[in-house]
């Protein structure tokens, strides 16, 4: 309440500017042609009286025509043998695993349906992101080939087994290498397989290649300390974190892992006991990292380096020559020096460089900061990314001599992800047998002659090891749905292995290798779904090598980078690596920070853009000394100036109906040294942006406080003091004698990820609009996750053309909050008193109802809700060829919940609070006979959240998670003053203050 | 001149009728008479009669043996007629007290049955008496023996069947009837054409005249109707209440007719199996669930797969209904499962039993079985019906909002011993203290209970 703080949502807020003030004032994008209507009369009208008469007319007969019909006869078709495990209408689980980190499959009637983390595993706790949670419509994807490819024509599998067999044997005589060119694979049984593969082909040389590569870290650490590995971090064991263009909550290695270990030192449980960390950034573009620090500064790419020499210069007593071209990062960098050697062993430096000098210098950092044994773990290394860039390279340049005989893809799409697409491409038209396991004709298998279609994750047998100790399986949960076959299984084929069947194969490893290790049995194992063995005890390690070496390198290379205008590449939270590219949960999951969907774009400061006469949305031409592309331009608040930041993982051409063609391909920027020339060009593209969508016109709805004011008062800034003014209530009190279910959430754990919007997608059948709408603003997601910039107003007092003033200078320092919001579930809702079929009701268990075959569309509802949560369906997206990127086929429509009703054109929905897991929940207490339990009904969203930061349950139990959480002092209702009375405790924001006070 | 004509040819038109009782009464005697004797020729054929106490051996035999074993028929063992002839009476005393230890010994017949059967061992009898046996044996050769001559009877009958013509006699005799009548009429229509013609020469001007005087007199006549008319029409109040009453006649006809938009009580389709309710559920008192086992655990009640339906269709085939044949619905299911009785082998070559759907609620109304049944514990005839008593299902219940509410406005929870319902009805005792806790008390008429 007593906040100085201004929050906007998007630029054109902040500046009020006029066409945004008119266009907030109304519900929708579209103006509605009431004018026309009142004003011309008669037939000159763009409806005239008659015409409207006529299809009246028409519509009354067609209507009473088809109620004549006979009810249509639908057939029941019950199984024939059921199986003994399946109950139709009971969902089975089954445990997997996604990218190493276990899972539990919601399988209906024999089809996964949803993707949830499982509680027992050490490394997600239950939790899982946004891809993993998206991955069960990759299974049902309509681009994937139905049958493996054989010259581009659909061919047996006999004819591909012949082909392959055959090819291998000529490269084998030939004496020439055969290439299995795969991501990182770090499954025991697929190297038990590689291996087996080699040893028939003595020739096979295994060449792992990551699209996105941490070998600069592996490099580095076998440089320094013998040891080739990716560590483990432990930021929950670290009081300090800096973090230099490292976005470790986003995209960095392990996200899910560190966003937890990350919150539990921010969140409620820690603020009670007084403790919170502190987490500076140094980075180019806003990342969600960057989005939850405490301080941030604005970096260019190739002073982030600079700032590591001198931050080591700073701890090591040492001088450097090199100097920040930024007072404010000098500054910054004496300070963190500091605040870092006051917290040594309590300490985490990381950055987000694929250098390996850079790396060198970040490991001397922690090492003087005695981060080794207890932030950081090189002896339960990870190995998520175990990918060599310079191994592919080397291969691109044997397949160009023509040694090379033979090349197989595994789970690896090159020509797409690899720098130099071109030159891999070329390349590749000289290997006599080319080979691709993908499942769909992507950019690589075109380019192959056989296309040995593999198995979806969710069909197939498997196993990882994704860190050290931690073994997953992965289990089939669905019979294969196209004619595919696990390349594995192709793989033992065509080594003529005596185990044929992969499953036997998994099974035999395991039985021989990891269940002795853990004393399982592999029935347990498939119920558990993961093997956790104790972790190893770390040994104390010394720093080898040179650092004022490195570091005479490391600032040579920076002076390489330094440009005029400098590129900065990053991954997008949403589609990563850009692998899952055709699933539209993902393309339509809003950026955290930008909140674009369906596009990657140039982002620009604000500032510097306005210097180089650029507004937002103009077309340009970034220019690199090999590659170009044209992009929109996106105003970034918190970008670096003279810097322009660009996502991977956009631009497929191959990947299907969803992805093909959305965003431009980044990733041959990634062969230059990160300088570009923006040359504006003809032409203005509209992102497709969720940001200004819904305004709040300004009203205190963020609260927030510096960890200081919370430790003085913990109420501070929420606006609890104490007495709040009497407020009258129009309606009679409605009681909630059994349950009340309610909401509190921490806006202090709320990494803004998204994982939450997908979950709520996959369990509510919510559903995907594509880029046109959402530019109306008429994207279905029931949970958004608003973000609002911020900054400190030194003078409360100032006016409003002295606030604009007053963005020129903090353009590039602002700070972020995330505020999931979601029906509110108002005691006193305002929707349901203007609705004038009553179709959307309260509950005496505290829920607000939506009975969507009551409504009329009126929408009165959503111009009523001071929340604006409420979506209306424009559409029958699941039956409209204009909606063919998602719903629209039947293959893809059994990923739906067949416990939530998909929604006809012309009703409103909302966030129902999953009543169907509600019902469902009291229904296996009544039917066990028992109380239910605080845990036993979950969310989709609180489920999913790697931070933790939503918690359900019911007010009427007093010893409920929420109910404690509720009676927190930082607990505050959003538009409290309203008295809608909401049904949604948020926890206001602390910030462990900025520099000048460390 | 015309009333006469036709009332001619009401006449013809039953005469038609007429014969055509006459030619299809003898059919219809002469079928029943070759029934009548087939049935006679079937029983006196059964002749031999029985060596020991059949009468106590069908009680045992059909308590002890009918599980695995039929008179004519190889079910899970083989069919028992005629096995005083195959074994000696010794040998199977030995075999049915203990049939496991006689394969252990090495009996050669023993091991014969046991490969032929896929090496499964008969149940031993141990209770059974030296006579216990006999009187089974007996009843097996009583059986046995009339087994044997039924199906010449049986083959009989159908010959018979074939030699009457029952169809074709049928056929031919309407056939006959059709074209006589067809003849008759014809005939009688050009009889009926001269007699006109000859009519209207002669008295020509009689009839003329005879018919203005007719319409003079209808004409004054009609004049005082019509003037009755027009009094009446003028009397508003009358037509008030006459169009008033019409309004309200069609609009509550319509308006009721509107309600039951959709609603289809009564819907009873065609099942592609001939499944009856009243013989499984009624007449051998089969429980509900023993079939539809998920309505205790599921919101489904699911219709049975075709494996729950073998559980007892393996041995119950219902041949004695069909002169020794499998009941032709029963054999739906084995084709279904492409399973063979002969060899008790199931084949590749399944067809899904596709039933008509007969309770369809909206996908927008969330219904849960387990809810009602496990929880609620209700019958499932309250909403289902006397399906006991239904030989082919109908629907029973409107299956309309309104008949859902208005069960859950008078239907008392059912919270007896169950923990969860204690908590929540403490907290909503201390409002309602002795009113009757209906499933609406508890929020059972709320939107979102069912529709989400």
């Amino acid at each position: 309440m007593d906040s100085t703080k201004k929050y906007w949502k998007g630029l054109h807020e902040r500046n009020n500017a006029s066409e945004f003030v008119e266009s907030n004032k109304h519900e929708f994008a579209e103006a509605l042609p009431i004018e026309d209507v009142l004003e011309g009369a008669g037939l000159s009208a763009p409806t005239p009286r008659r015409d409207f008469l006529k299809t009246m007319g028409f519509g009354l007969g067609a209507v009473s025509l088809a109620a004549c019909t006979v009810a249509p006869t639908k057939k029941s078709v019950p199984y024939l043998i059921k199986p003994e495990e399946v109950t139709s209408g009971i969902p089975n689980y089954y445990a997997s695993s996604y990218k190493g980190a276990s899972i539990l499959v919601k399988t209906r009637e024999g089809r996964p349906i949803k993707v949830e983390g499982n509680p027992a595993c050490t490394i997600n706790s239950g939790s899982l992101d946004a891809q993993a949670q998206a991955s069960v419509l990759d299974l049902y994807d309509t681009a994937k080939l139905k049958t493996p490819l054989l010259n581009g024509v659909e061919h047996p599998w006999e004819d591909i087994d012949a082909y392959a067999k055959a090819g291998l044997t000529k490269a084998q005589a030939a004496g020439k290498t055969i290439a299995i060119v795969t991501s990182t694979v770090n499954s025991p049984s697929t190297k038990a397989v590689i291996a087996a593969f080699a040893a028939k082909y003595p020739a096979t040389k295994h060449v792992a290649y990551d699209a996105i590569s941490y070998s600069g870290i592996i490099n580095a650490n076998k440089n320094s300390f013998g040891k080739a590995v990716l560590p483990q971090y432990k930021f929950n064991k670290a009081n300090v974190i800096v973090s230099f263009g490292a976005d470790f909550l986003g995209s960095w290695i392990s996200p899910l892992q560190y966003t937890k270990q990350y919150v539990s030192n921010r969140n409620a449980a820690s603020l009670k006991s007084k403790k919170m960390s502190r987490h500076i950034q140094f980075e180019t573009g806003l990342s969600l990292t960057g989005t939850k620090a405490d301080s941030r500064i604005a970096l260019k790419p190739s002073e982030e380096s600079i700032a590591l020499v001198n931050l080591y210069a700073e701890l090591s007593g040492q001088a450097t020559s090199a100097k920040l071209s930024n007072a404010i990062a000098e500054k910054a960098i004496k300070l963190v020096a500091k605040e870092l050697s006051a917290a040594k062993g309590a300490a985490l430096v990381v950055s987000g460089s694929n250098d390996e000098h850079t790396q060198i210098l970040v490991n001397a950092i922690n090492s003087l900061l005695g981060s080794y044994g207890t932030t950081i773990d090189l002896d339960n290394p990870s190995y998520q990314y175990t990918g060599n860039e310079a191994d592919f390279m080397a291969l691109v340049t044997q397949m160009k001599a023509g040694s090379v005989g033979a090349v197989l893809f595994l789970d690896s799409n090159p020509a797409y992800n690899y720098c130099d697409a071109k030159g891999f491409t070329d390349a590749l038209a000289k290997v006599a047998t080319k080979i691709s396991f993908s499942d769909k004709n992507d950019e690589t298998a075109s380019l192959c002659d056989a296309v040995a279609i593999n198995h979806n994750y969710l069909e197939a047998w498997g196993d990882s090891n994704p860190v050290e100790g931690y073994y997953s399986i992965i289990q089939p949960t669905i019979n294969p749905v196209y004619n595919s076959r696990q390349a594995e299984e192709s793989l033992l084929l065509w080594s003529d292995s005596t185990v044929k069947d992969y499953y036997t194969f998994v099974k035999a490893n395991w039985e021989a290798t990891v269940l002795p290790l853990a004393g399982k049995t592999w029935n347990d194992v498939l119920q558990l779904g993961f093997v956790s063995l104790p972790a190893k005890v770390t040994s104390p390690i010394t720093l080898s090598g040179d650092v004022n070496a490195t570091i005479a390198i490391v600032i040579s290379e920076s002076k390489k980078m330094t440009a005029a205008i400098e590129l900065h590449l990053y991954n997008s939270v949403a589609l990563g690596d850009g692998k899952q590219g055709n699933n539209p949960f993902l393309q339509e999951l809003p950026d955290g920070v930008s909140k674009v969907t369906w596009d990657n774009y140039a982002a620009l400061n604000p500032k510097y853009a306005q210097k180089l006469g650029i507004s937002e949305f103009d077309l340009v031409t970034l220019k690199s000394d090999t590659y170009a592309i044209d992009l929109p331009v996106l105003f970034q608040p918190g970008q670096a100036h003279e810097t322009v930041s660009v996502a991977l993982g956009y631009g497929r051409q191959k990947v299907g109906k969803v992805g093909d063609g959305v965003g431009k391909n980044a990733y041959p920027f990634l062969a230059t040294n990160g300088a570009v020339t923006i040359t504006k060009i003809e032409g203005y593209y509209e992102l497709a942006q969720t940001q200004t969508h819904h305004s709040f016109e300004g009203r205190d709805i963020i609260r927030e406080a510096t960890f200081a004011e919370y430790l003085e008062n913990p109420a501070h800034g929420s606006g609890n003091h104490g007495e709040k003014h009497k407020t009258y209530d129009l309606w009679k009190k409605f009681e909630q004698p059994g349950h009340n279910w309610v909401m509190a959430i921490d806006l202090n754990a709320c990494t803004g990820c998204g994982a939450c919007i997908v979950a709520c997608n996959a369990e509510n059948n919510v559903p995907v609009v594509g880029k046109d709408e959402v530019v109306r603003r008429r994207e279905m997601h029931w949970i958004r996750i608003d973000r609002y910039y911020s900054y400190n107003e030194e003078n409360k007092s100032i006016t409003e053309e002295k606030e604009i003033g007053e963005i020129e200078g903090k353009m590039e320092n602002v700070s972020v909050v995330h505020q999931p919001m979601m029906c509110q579930h108002c005691e006193h809702a305002p929707c349901e008193t203007v609705c004038p079929v009553l179709a959307t009701v309260h509950s005496s268990e505290g829920i607000n109802h939506m009975a969507y075959n009551r409504c009329v569309g009126t929408r009165y509802c959503a111009n009523n809700c001071p929340y604006k949560v409420r979506r209306f369906n424009w559409f029958n997206y699941w039956n409209d060829s204009r909606f063919d990127n998602y719903l629209n086929n039947e293959f893809t429509q059994l990923a739906l919940n067949p416990d939530v009703t998909t929604r006809f054109r012309g009703v409103m929905e909302k966030c129902s609070m999953c009543v169907q897991r509600i019902q469902a929940g009291k229904l296996k207490a009544k039917i066990e006979k028992t109380t239910l339990k605080d845990g036993d009904v979950k969310m989709a969203c609180q489920q999913t959240c790697p931070a933790n930061a939503i918690i359900f349950g019911d007010a009427n139990d007093p010893q409920s998670e929420v109910s404690k959480a509720l009676t927190d002092e930082r607990v505050y209702y959003v538009l409290e003053e309203l008295n809608v009375q909401p049904g949604v405790g948020y926890m206001t924001k602390i910030t462990n203050t900025g520099l000048h006070e460390a | 001149m015309r009333n006469f004509s036709s009332g001619f040819k009401n006449l013809a038109k039953s005469i038609t009728l007429f014969t055509f009782f006459i030619f299809s009464l003898p059919t219809l005697v002469c079928a029943q008479a070759t029934a009548v004797d087939t049935s006679k020729a079937a029983t006196s054929t059964a002749s031999t009669a029985p060596s020991g106490d059949a009468a106590a051996g069908e009680a045992l035999f059909k308590a002890n043996c009918t599980s695995c074993h039929a008179l004519n028929k190889r079910v899970l063992g083989p069919a028992l007629a005629g096995v005083n002839n195959r074994h000696s009476e010794a040998w199977l005393l030995k075999w049915i007290k203990n049939a496991p230890a006689m394969v252990a010994s090495g009996d050669k017949e023993a091991l014969k049955i046991y490969n032929e059967y896929n090496q499964a061992a008969m149940t031993p009898f141990p209770q059974f008496s030296d006579d216990d046996v006999k009187n089974i044996l007996a009843y097996i050769k009583v059986e046995g023996d009339k087994a044997t001559a039924a199906p010449t009877a049986v083959t009989g009958t159908t010959a018979s069947a074939t030699d009457t013509g029952y169809s074709n006699y049928m056929i031919f005799g309407l056939i006959a009837v059709v074209i006589v009548a067809f003849l008759v009429i014809l005939l009688l229509n050009k009889v009926i054409g001269t007699l006109e013609r000859l009519l209207l020469k002669t008295d020509n001007a009689g009839i003329a005249l005879l018919e203005d005087e007719q319409s003079e007199d209808e004409n004054t006549q009609s004049k005082d109707k019509l003037y009755i008319v027009k009094k009446l029409v003028k009397n508003k109040k009358l037509v008030f209440f006459v169009v008033l009453c019409g309004v309200l006649t069609l609009g509550s006809f319509g308006w009721m007719d509107l309600w039951n938009t959709g609603v289809q009580t009564g819907y009873q389709p065609v099942q592609p199996i001939k499944f009856s309710h009243q013989l499984h559920a009624g007449t051998n008192q089969i429980k509900c669930q023993y079939c539809h086992s998920s309505a205790w655990k599921s919101k489904h009640a699911s219709i049975p797969s075709a494996n729950v339906c073998m559980n007892c269709h393996k041995y119950v085939q219902a041949t004695e209904k069909y002169n020794g044949e499998i009941s032709p619905e029963i054999k739906k299911i084995y084709a279904a499962l492409d399973y063979n009785p002969e060899t008790q082998k199931y084949g590749e070559n399944t067809r899904p039993i596709e039933w008509i759907r007969i309770h369809n609620l909206p996908d927008l109304a969330y219904f849960n079985h387990s809810q009602h049944v496990k929880v609620a514990g209700i019958e499932c005839q309250k909403c289902h019906g006397p399906i006991q008593e239904m030989a082919e299902v109908y629907q029973y219940s409107p299956l309309t909002m309104k008949w859902c509410i208005n069960c859950h406005r008078v239907t008392e929870v059912n919270s007896k011993g169950n923990a969860y319902y204690d908590k929540v009805l403490a907290a909503h005792e201390k409002i309602k203290k002795g009113e009757k806790v209906t499933a609406a008390v508890l929020g059972g008429l709320e939107c979102g209970k069912c529709h989400y």
